[in-house]
């Protein structure tokens, strides 16, 4: 297991796969959570025709294969597509737009539900104490804080998971555009099991720790509600 | 205050109060039974909720000067003393930190004072909630049903603060309470209402 773990970690193709999982897991929740979290909260707070359509859209789009919006960022950006003359297929950015259009409706989803739970109580509070508008705007993230980092957990949960789109849109590259998770693919096409099972533990284990730190980040003081 | 054929439809619930002056700088009681709206015009006076039609003129008193503690009071997710404090802190103004704790004292929460305010029992909720709505000494206050939940002790207290307010600079109080008790008798006037309409109004005299 250790000779492994030492291989693993001087083997310059398995160190590119682990970087670019992590850049595009980092960049894309940072991304997801910005647009998704603004989307749900405005969701919650303005009223338009077509908003519930728009909110049933949302939740669709929550389970959406990411296969598929592979395959549409596939098309969009191959070199006969509309946005072909980027030439983003197979590079890392072009990764980064599929994830970020499979999680931000996970988040924003996500958010717009608690939203919908908490916010009405905090603005009606807002408005008793005099807070002014962007007061209120940051009670409500000061409020939702726990929540908003559970909703980005979970995008980045999505993006470290995730395959079928990475693969379709990065090509799977080595040393390029190739992550752990489609490294784990290509292992298991290859007949190759037990260090796809390794990879996928540290993939984990790495998660794991990443949790660890978080935590200790925004460890508080005990929070028992009284009811 | 004076507020002019003020109406709100809800539901199946229907507001309408056609004229009712609000005298400034006294205890108004507000008196009814379950559901006749009571909440449903506070909420109105203080502009959580947007009449359908009609007028609150609030005689030169601004939005932020006016303050209600809700039937349920809301308790930020940090500390009793940043809940204190937290009008505080939004109008710039910084917090005498002796006087809050000698506040706190008063209503027996200094021992609870970094305690996560949430976890304080119901009686001290409301206290809490209570003195964060007096400290920035707003002009009018309203208080739905804040006062159940409380023993002698405290709502001794509360009346107690109520008066001394009411000696330094006098502040409106709209005041829904059910229990007659110690407080009901600080009333200057009390409004009786009935199924969406104010049907009386006494006011002590003198
Ligand atoms: N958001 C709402 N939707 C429907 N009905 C409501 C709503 N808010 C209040 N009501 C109704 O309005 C009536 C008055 O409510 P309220 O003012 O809370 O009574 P109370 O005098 O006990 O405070 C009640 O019958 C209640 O059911
Ligand atoms: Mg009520």
């Amino acid at each position: 297991m250790i000779d492994w773990m030492i291989n693993v970690f001087s083997d310059k193709a398995v160190l590119s796969a682990i970087r670019v999982t992590f850049m595009l897991a980092f960049g894309s929740t940072l991304l997801s959570s910005v647009f998704g979290i603004a989307a749900g909260l405005l969701l919650e707070r303005f009223s338009f025709p077509g908003k519930r359509i728009v909110i049933r859209i949302n939740r669709t789009l929550m389970g959406v294969p990411p296969v598929v919006v592979g395959l549409l960022v596939y098309l969009l950006l191959m070199r006969r597509g509309p946005l072909g003359s980027l030439e983003l297929l197979f590079t890392i950015p072009g990764m980064l737009i599929a994830q970020t259009l499979i999680i931000t409706p996970i988040i924003s989803g996500m958010v717009y539900s608690y939203a919908c739970r908490f916010v009405p109580a905090i603005r009606v509070f807002a408005i008793t104490m005099g807070a002014g508008k962007w007061q209120t705007v940051k009670l409500i993230f000061a409020e939702l804080r726990k929540e908003l980092y559970f909703c980005m957990v979970t995008g980045f949960g999505r993006s470290i998971s995730e395959v079928g789109a990475v693969m379709l849109v990065g090509g799977n590259i080595k040393g390029s555009t190739r992550t752990m998770t489609t490294t784990i693919s290509l292992l298991k096409s290859q007949g190759i099991f037990t260090e796809g099972v390794g990879l996928g533990i540290l993939l984990l284990v790495m998660a794991f720790i990443l949790q660890c730190l978080c935590d200790f980040f925004q460890r508080e003081e005990v929070q028992d509600e009284n009811y | 205050m004076k507020i002019t054929d003020l109406h709100k439809k809800i539901g199946r619930f229907e507001l309408n109060v056609e004229s009712l002056s609000v005298e400034p700088g006294k205890i108004h009681g507000i008196v009814g039974s379950n559901g006749c709206g009571k909440t449903v015009f506070l909420k109105l006076v203080m502009g959580i909720l947007n009449p359908d039609r009609g007028y609150i003129d609030y005689e030169g008193i601004l939005p932020q000067e006016i303050t209600m503690m809700t039937q349920r009071p809301y308790l930020m997710r940090t500390s009793v003393y940043k809940n204190l404090i937290y009008p505080l802190k939004i109008r710039g103004i910084r917090p005498d930190e002796e006087k809050m704790d000698e506040l706190l004292d008063r209503a027996g929460l200094l021992e609870q004072k970094k305690q996560y305010a949430r976890s304080l029992s119901s009686g001290e909720k409301q206290k809490l909630s209570f003195l964060r709505a007096m400290v920035f000494e707003p002009k009018v206050i309203i208080m739905d049903e804040t006062l159940s939940n409380l023993d002698a002790e405290s709502e001794e207290l509360f009346k107690e603060l109520i008066s001394m307010r009411q000696k330094k600079d006098p502040a409106t109080w709209l005041i829904v309470n059910h229990q007659w008790d110690h407080v009901n008798r600080l009333f200057e006037a009390v409004h009786y209402m009935e199924k969406g309409r104010f049907v009386k109004n006494e006011i002590a005299e003198g």
